[in-house]
């Protein structure tokens, strides 16, 4: 142990008793480095972008990607639920999309492990989410010129709805972090201090770790329920059609989100949620599954609880009895791991729409 | 040809009736349906002479497995008007088939669900209670398909079965409605489509002039339409196909309509109609070539069935303009020129099915006075305008109290 301890505040956590096992394995979980260059195709990237920031790709033309992942929220949207399809609303928060490439993991209850080629499928054809039918959308692409051209100079022949789910993943790869003090070097004091905590006495990394400083695995953290789930029918009957079309038994009883237990269908995973990254975190409040948690300082204050209430609530978490400049620190060092808004024309599809498809000219005689 | 197409239909035709009158039959005496198909089969052979003659409207059938109540009806009426029963909440029954509309809408093409626009007609409910094919292709066999089928087709309600069924079981005023018309605790999305067949199999006229005269008055038809009615059953030849009780054979056939030349000038409308290539399983070369509406031959794949759609049921048209499988005729005087033409629009296209034009259909040679005579006729066919104010929809409302949520919170 003596070799692995190498800071005072680790060497405080282990006096403090938080754990002798934690600090046996300090030094065992990967840290938190830069994330890998990814190989970007720019005019599939290009695509890809006009792609997310357009309304027409929904059932009824009325929500784009972006409308939940908005730019000016690092990608995620500032509700504690995201809003949904018009017509229902959700039940959880939408998450930052941002690094979404570098995931191995999606969604919070980890129903989606292969690529972002299904994440995109799943949110442009749940009913509850996007509602489109693919194969209109493939016809609402080969109606605009504009995408006409787009999919030929990305080498993707005419559009599909097969390239269309290559090409928001592409996109998707633009979408990382960039300048984030924890990956420049450029920590505050303060922000060092949080990092020491991190590893530490707060022993955030137990789960939190490795480049996306999350282990991409499921934990109960004993979160609150957001009632709205379940006060808002708009949101509730959105539950309920993902709880049935899930098999989730018992599902109009229901008066908790079960996380995990959907994957697994095993009692001790409910209330399980993915390990969230934390870069990106400064502009994507609220936090949560839920979004329960309307600060990063309201997150460590939650921690250093212990977390919330709940009978299979992670055993690591007990209170942390950090002091306020503690909290304060690690906040710092949470927020270092943001970096610059990715909301200029780079990331950004700023030109407007076309209003209207324009009519194909002599229909007749060209094939379709 | 005309030997081949014409005797199944007139067989078609027969066993429609017969089947109609043995369903009919059933809603009473609950008789199976063995008895019905020997009728059926009896009246056929009987048939062969000719089509089966103009009939009033007797009962609408009832299915056995969906028995009329009052609750059932009255909640198939709630639903029919609750856009709740489509994918954004925007687009329910009543959205393309409004009662002032004719139960239908009043544009060529459906609207279709927003950000779309339909490419076929939308048709009326009134009667359709007495169709054993529903659709321009006759792809539903009874009102509850139909239902389900326009609540989730991708152009007309999107709606997917789990939304909708979760959304029925948090308006309360719904689960009470359900459990008491269906004895189920929740609402199931299946048992809105019977609830909806229900309701629809109550919009039935069978008291217009043409019912009311072949039931024995004489006086309900004028002299005009009384002549219209010898040329729908001479020489206009209408009654091949528009025969017995529905005025309808319930067969395909391909009469010549022209494609829609909004295809050739709407986008939105060109979108669709590509979509609903793929959609309905076209080959890839289909896909590419198809310029018009390939109709019976996407359920079929038969090259002989392109261009062919069911026998549209004339009752009720008074009020359900536009005609037409794409709704390309605004008024029954351009349908009667466009069949005394010999199938052909007033600039002389047709349809691009050439070979497989029906036989049945070659220029009449009508009179001006004629032509007025038959219009005259078709509208005989309908009754007074039914119209009907929508009803209140009930509400959203939480399933749960916040005590409730609060002591599963602290039972966690």
């Amino acid at each position: 142990m003596g070799v692995r301890v190498k800071t005072g505040h680790t060497l405080l956590a282990a006096t403090l008793g938080l754990g002798m096992a934690f600090g046996a394995q300090a030094g065992k979980y990967p840290d938190i480095t830069s994330l890998p260059d990814l190989k970007i195709n720019a005019a599939k990237a290009e695509l890809g972008k006009r792609l997310f920031f357009d309304r027409r790709i929904s059932g009824d033309a009325g929500i784009a990607c972006s409308d939940c992942h908005k730019p000016e929220n690092a990608y995620a949207h500032p509700d504690a639920l995201s809003p949904g399809y018009p017509g229902n609303g959700h039940f959880r928060n939408s998450p930052s999309v941002i690094n979404a490439a570098h995931k191995k993991v999606w969604m919070h209850d980890g129903r989606l492990g292969t690529n972002l080629n299904d994440v995109t499928r799943e949110m442009l054809t749940e009913d509850y989410i996007m509602n489109m039918d693919m194969r209109i959308m493939q016809e609402r692409a080969k109606q605009d010129p504009k995408y006409v051209q787009m999919f030929k100079d990305a080498g993707y022949g005419e559009p599909s709805n097969g390239s269309i789910r290559k090409a928001i993943p592409e996109y998707l790869k633009t979408l990382t972090s960039v300048n984030a003090p924890i990956d420049t070097g450029k920590m505050s004091a303060s922000a060092k201090r949080g990092q020491k905590l991190f590893k530490g006495k707060a022993g955030c990394i137990q789960c939190h770790n490795g480049p996306l400083a999350t282990d991409g695995k499921a934990y109960n953290t004993g979160v609150p329920e957001n009632f709205d789930i379940f006060l808002d029918p708009m949101n509730h009957h959105a539950f309920i059609a993902f709880a049935m079309f899930q098999g989730i038994e018992d599902y109009m009883n229901l008066k908790r989100d079960p996380g995990y237990y959907n994957i697994t269908m095993d009692a001790a995973d409910t209330g399980k949620f993915v390990t969230p990254s934390l870069r990106e975190l400064k502009y994507s409040a609220p936090y949560m599954h839920n979004g329960m948690v309307k600060s990063l300082y309201d997150v460590v204050a939650f921690y250093n609880r212990g977390g919330g209430k709940d009978s299979r609530k992670d055993s690591r978490l007990k209170p942390l009895k950090l002091g306020k400049q503690d909290i304060k620190d690690l906040v710092a060092f949470l927020e270092s791991m943001s970096g610059d808004p990715l909301t200029s024309g780079q990331h950004v599809w700023k030109d407007p729409y076309p209003a209207e498809y324009p009519v194909i000219e002599n229909w007749t005689q060209v094939k379709n | 040809m005309s030997n081949v197409i014409q005797t199944p239909t007139l067989l078609a035709a027969a066993i429609t009736t017969a089947l109609l009158a043995g369903c009919a039959g059933q809603a009473t005496s609950e008789s199976t349906a063995a008895p019905a198909a020997e009728k059926s089969m009896a009246a056929a052979t009987m048939a062969m002479a000719g089509p089966a003659p103009l009939a009033p409207l007797g009962e609408p059938p009832i299915p056995p497995d969906n028995l009329q109540s009052p609750a059932k009806i009255e909640l198939g009426k709630i639903l029919f008007f609750d856009p709740r029963l489509g994918g954004d909440a925007s687009t329910g029954c009543s959205t393309c088939h409004e009662p002032d509309q004719g139960w239908a809408w009043a544009e060529d093409f459906s609207r279709g669900y927003p950000g779309t626009v339909h490419w076929r007609n939308s048709q009326t409910i009134i009667n359709s209670a007495y169709f054993p094919r529903q659709f321009w292709a006759g792809s539903a066999s009874s009102n509850e398909s139909q239902a389900r089928g326009a609540a989730r087709g991708g152009v007309a309600g999107n709606g997917e079965a789990d939304i909708m069924e979760a959304r029925l079981r948090v308006i309360p005023e719904y689960v009470e409605r359900f459990r008491e018309a269906f004895g189920t605790e929740w609402p199931i999305v299946r048992d809105a489509w019977r609830a909806i067949a229900s309701f629809e199999r109550t919009l039935v006229q069978r008291d217009t002039p043409l019912d009311k005269y072949l039931l024995g008055d004489k006086s309900a038809l004028d002299a005009e339409q009384l002549k219209g009615k010898e040329i729908f059953e001479g020489k206009g030849g209408c009654i091949q196909c528009h025969n017995g009780a529905i005025t309808s054979d319930q067969d395909f056939h391909n009469i010549g309509i022209p494609p829609n030349k909004r295809w050739e000038e709407d986008g939105l409308a060109q979108i669709t109609f590509r979509f609903e290539q793929y959609a309905k399983g076209q080959t890839q070369e289909g896909y590419r070539k198809a310029k018009s509406d390939w109709g019976f031959y996407y359920r079929s794949k038969n090259a002989w069935d392109k261009g062919k759609f069911r026998t549209a049921p004339l009752r009720y048209l008074k009020y359900t303009a536009p005609y037409m499988h794409n709704g390309v005729f605004y008024t029954l005087e351009e349908v009667v020129d466009f069949y005394d033409r010999g199938g052909f629009d007033e600039d002389g296209r047709t349809t691009l099915f050439k070979e497989n034009k029906s036989s049945l259909i070659k220029p009449l040679g009508l009179t001006d006075d004629e032509k007025g005579a038959l219009v005259a006729f078709l509208e005989s066919m309908s009754g007074e305008e039914m119209l009907m104010d929508k009803p209140a929809m009930p509400e959203y409302a939480p399933l749960f109290t916040k005590a409730e949520l609060e002591a599963a919170q602290e039972a966690k």
